[in-house]
């Protein structure tokens, strides 16, 4: 099966999209929609978790999008979560099903998962960040056994902001996942948790020596929980981040994404802390 | 098809100068027409009450009166969008606000001062909640045209958040300050294709300021170019003394 | 290859023949100062420009371009690869060095077409400078005065003659059938070598320092006050990365006409001197200062493109300097960057940071 890029690279430019079509539209929150994306027959997206797309509205503009189903889950069609914040993510929200896009990519290189296998795995999503991670989540649920524990800590700002409440409220179910979840302002009906996602910590134990942490969250949220990650003596090579940069054009070309001598969009955006720790500018 | 979005243009304190770009702009692009339909032209309220989809408002508010108005048409109108200088800015009728205002008017009006209501000339968004901006003094006619376009499709008009040098670079024009004149692009918004100094001047600052602009340094620049403090004073009124005394209060 | 005369009378003869197959661009005076312009006629060019406003990496990726035009309703899309076979006359050594670092660019990972048909049907002319451009460049610093191997024909001045190196077979089409040029004489080898002598002690070395120091010294550069005292001066205007021969950041927008459909997708020029160059949803800025932006633009310049591409990102042009009014200039930069080193200053406060 050929991959999405591969048709990509075969266009006569590697900024052309790949058009395809909308099949499914689903209310997350008040700011955050799920799109279900079919690929054109016979194409495959073979990508990674932590790789995203370039999405296209013709007319309107590009941006790069987190691909948030999960790789065994992204047969023939795949999912992402937009945030409506701007021209192109307003444009997607005002999309029905049936409605066609442009797509480029996959670009990025994702996270190193088979690196994880083995191993106690910590997911640190907060906000939107747990529509990228949920692909890389959702991988290794479906292949719970090659991992140790999976921990979750979500953390959003308001009970009204919480991503995929199915899928929690599953993986809340289950007793091979540790999940805690807690928001920074709760409203009249909130039980749960209340505070920053580093106030989740404590209800975790942490075996260090066998444990990947994986952060994907605002940009204020990153050295906080850094500061904890380490404090609790997990490896700098074993924690992991995705960036958010501007973006482009996802192919090394247009410097928006830069940090320091790196592409975002090429070398990243998942980096572990040690690969970055050196950069001044990357948290 | 379902009916044409319904455009009304308002007009306030302003030369229209940018309402005569429009009728340009329309003799240019005459589908513009087959895509909106126009209900009000140079009328300053209407009584009927009817409601658009967009309200170009030219000119500033100049004076009490135009507050209620301009308050009538935010409320008729999905989206307000300030049309030029004098709606985005104030305009050139701002460069007395630095002014004690019972000085201007009487300077203008002589004895006869308090017959006239007036007060500081001010962005319509200082009375009322502005959607979109399409700057400059007068406004540029493809930028009307494309602004009519994005809005549309829907969305908010593009604007370039570039400074002026961004475009004048990119046409290749030879600096103005390299042929013994001064000019505001380094702290001006894009958008007009560099115009002034694409025909040999510098830059008058009508499309309003960048975000952040460092004006200590352009003050710097135009002073080691020749100019008094009094001269740049002036340069930096012409359009801009809002948004400066705006710098000014918030350090 | 090989190497010719071609006495300088028969310039204008030759860029007319070259005109009759290609378009012919090459420095012209506008307004004092010079651009790279198509030649209509061979009186407009002068080869003996100091330095030109615009690098003539403009037609290798120029300031504007289409990508592609679509139609949002039936999802058509064509991609627009333009190419035109061109002659570059003129081109300077830095200018030459700095090409060579667009190349590597756009073909590092994904190849981006469009750069590439440009570049693939454009022959390059390039031309030995035997004095200074101007006050700001440096090139002999950088060590770009002397013409990387990508050159197709290369030119020297000999006074009344050029000697024109053949440097591939794109140059060599250029002077195919072409008659009025001829095998040097040793006459004609005596006088390249004392051009050549003579040009060197005409340049100075304008940093203080050996250029491969310079990544090293960036790398100490860091938390530098030096950053904070050019962001209070800098005007965030741009033009210092404009006129550089070797940026290539761009910006990409849609536009329709007023059916809504019909439109194309357009890259311009853009520059991480702006202030919302790296600005994401949500409003984080990662450079959110001017001393932060000149910081990126130095570091890029004088470290980044080696550890990326191999090659330093500043050929001495001095464009950006002669553009900058508030005087920000690569070669002060450096110089009290090393200044501050030698007293130590770099390292203290990279400790106290
Ligand atoms: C690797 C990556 C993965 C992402 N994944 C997701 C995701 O899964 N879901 C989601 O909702 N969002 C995601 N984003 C953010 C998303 O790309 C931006 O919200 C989007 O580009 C904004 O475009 P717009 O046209 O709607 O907004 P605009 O109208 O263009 O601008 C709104 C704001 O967004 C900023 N912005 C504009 N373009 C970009 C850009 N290309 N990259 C970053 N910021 C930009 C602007 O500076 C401005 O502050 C991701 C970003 C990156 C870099
Ligand atoms: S003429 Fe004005 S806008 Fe153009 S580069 Fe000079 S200062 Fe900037
Ligand atoms: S160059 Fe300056 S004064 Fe002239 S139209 Fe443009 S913004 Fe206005
Ligand atoms: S040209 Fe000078 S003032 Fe303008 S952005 Fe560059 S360094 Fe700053
Ligand atoms: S940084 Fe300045 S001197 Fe160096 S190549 Fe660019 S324009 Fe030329
Ligand atoms: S910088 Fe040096 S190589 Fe470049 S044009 Fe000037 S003199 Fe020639
Ligand atoms: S997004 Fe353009 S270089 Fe990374």
């Amino acid at each position: 099966m050929t991959t999405l890029l591969k048709e990509t690279l075969k266009h006569s430019s590697i900024y052309l999209p790949t058009p395809a079509r909308i099949t499914a539209v689903k209310d997350l929150t008040a700011l955050e929609k799920l799109f279900t994306i079919e690929l054109p027959s016979g194409f495959s997206l073979n990508h990674r978790p932590g790789q995203f797309v370039q999405i296209s509205v013709l007319g309107v503009g590009e941006a790069p999008i987190s691909i948030s189903s999960s790789p065994s889950r992204s047969n023939g069609s795949f999912e992402v979560c937009v945030r409506r914040v701007g021209s192109v993510t307003n444009a997607m929200h005002a999309l029905k099903p049936g409605a066609m896009l442009g797509l480029r990519g996959p670009f990025g290189r994702g996270f190193p998962v088979e690196r994880f296998r083995g191993k106690d795995i910590l997911f640190v999503p907060g906000g939107l960040g747990l529509a990228p991670l949920r692909s890389l989540i959702n991988e290794v649920l479906d292949e719970r056994g090659k991992y140790g524990r999976v921990i979750i800590l979500y953390g959003t700002r308001t009970p009204a902001d919480i991503l995929f409440r199915d899928e929690i409220a599953q993986w809340q179910q289950r007793t091979d996942i540790e999940f805690h979840m807690t928001v920074d302002r709760p409203d009249e009906s909130w039980t749960g948790n209340v505070g920053v996602i580093t106030t989740l910590f404590p209800k975790i134990q942490i075996h260090p020596r066998n444990m990947v942490a994986v952060v994907v969250g605002p940009p204020v949220m990153y050295r906080f929980v850094l500061m904890e990650l380490l404090g609790k003596g997990i490896a700098e090579g074993n924690i992991w981040f995705s960036f958010e940069r501007h973006m482009k054009c996802g192919v090394g070309k247009c410097g928006h994404c830069q940090m320091h001598h790196i592409y975002t969009c090429q070398d990243g955006p998942s980096f572990s802390y040690a690969e970055i720790k050196h950069l001044e500018e990357a948290l | 098809m379902s009916a044409k979005p319904k455009v009304a243009f308002f007009e306030f304190t302003s030369c229209e100068g940018c309402q005569l770009t429009v009728v340009d702009s329309l003799q240019d692009h005459p589908e513009l027409l087959d895509a909106v339909e126009i209900v009000q032209f140079r009328e300053a309220i209407s009584e009927k009450g009817e409601d658009y989809a967009i309200a170009f408002i030219e000119g500033s508010c100049s004076r009490p009166s135009d507050e209620p108005k301009l308050q009538a048409i935010r409320q008729q109108a999905a989206i307000v969008v300030a049309l030029g200088a004098c709606a985005h800015l104030g305009g050139i009728n701002a460069i007395r606000n630095r002014m004690p205002l019972q000085e201007v008017r009487e300077y203008v009006y002589g004895d006869r001062a308090e017959w006239f209501e007036t007060y500081e000339p001010r962005p319509i968004k200082d009375v009322i909640k502005v959607d979109a901006v399409i700057p400059g003094c007068p406004i540029d006619r493809r930028e009307f045209i494309k602004a009519v376009t994005h809005l549309l499709q829907g969305r908010m008009p593009f604007i370039p958040d570039q400074p002026l040098c961004m475009e004048c670079k990119l046409k290749e024009n030879i600096c103005v300050y390299t042929r013994g004149k001064v000019c505001l692009g380094p702290i001006t918004l894009a958008g007009c294709d560099a115009i002034c100094p694409t025909y040999g001047d510098g830059c008058e600052g009508c499309r309003g300021l960048i975000a952040n602009p460092n004006i200590e340094a352009m003050r710097q620049v135009m002073h080691e170019h020749g100019l008094t403090d009094e001269a740049i004073d002036a340069k930096l009124s012409m359009f801009l003394t809002n948004q400066i005394m705006a710098l000014e209060e918030a350090g | 290859m090989s190497f010719k005369i071609m006495p300088k009378a028969a310039l204008p003869d030759w860029v007319t023949w070259l005109k009759n197959r290609y378009r012919v661009v090459g420095p012209t005076a506008r307004q004092g100062q010079y651009v790279f312009a198509e030649i209509a006629s061979p009186d407009e060019l002068v080869l003996d420009y100091p330095t030109s406003v615009l690098p003539p990496k403009k037609y290798l990726l120029p300031q504007r371009e289409t990508l592609f035009t679509f139609d949002a309703q039936s999802m058509q899309m064509k991609a627009n690869i333009e190419w035109e076979p061109t002659v570059i006359l003129g081109v300077h050594t830095c200018d030459m060095h700095a090409i060579r670092l667009l190349d590597k660019v756009h073909a590092t990972g994904y190849t981006d077409q469009h750069y590439q048909a440009h570049r693939q049907h454009t022959t390059l002319v390039s031309i030995e400078c035997l004095s200074p451009c101007m006050e700001h460049s440096f090139c002999k610093s950088m060590g770009t005065l002397t013409v990387p191997e990508d050159y197709d024909l290369h030119l020297t001045d000999l006074g009344d003659s050029y000697g024109v190196d053949v440097g591939s077979e794109k140059g060599e089409a250029l002077l195919q059938g072409f008659t009025a040029i001829w095998d040097p004489t040793s006459e004609d080898y005596q006088r390249i070598n004392k051009v050549m002598a003579e040009k060197w002690p005409r340049f100075s070395y304008r940093l203080n320092f050996d250029v491969t120091e310079l990544p090293d010294l960036l790398a100490l550069s860091n938390n530098s006050s030096l950053w904070n005292e050019l962001g209070d001066i800098c005007l965030g205007c741009g033009q210092c990365t404009k006129v550089c021969p070797t940026c290539y950041c761009f910006d990409v927008r849609d536009e329709v006409d007023l059916s809504l459909t019909k439109g194309e997708r357009t890259r311009t020029w853009d520059s991480c001197q702006i202030d919302r160059f790296a600005t994401v949803a949500g409003g984080h800025n990662f450079r959110s200062t001017r001393a932060l932006r000149n910081r990126h633009r130095f570091m890029r310049k004088g470290k980044y493109h080696l550890e990326a591409y191999g090659l330093i990102g500043c050929v001495g042009c001095g464009r950006c300097a002669a553009a900058c009014l508030v005087h920000i200039t690569p070669v002060d930069t450096f110089n009290e960057l090393y200044r501050r080193h030698k007293k130590g200053e770099l390292l203290e406060e990279a400790k106290q940071a």
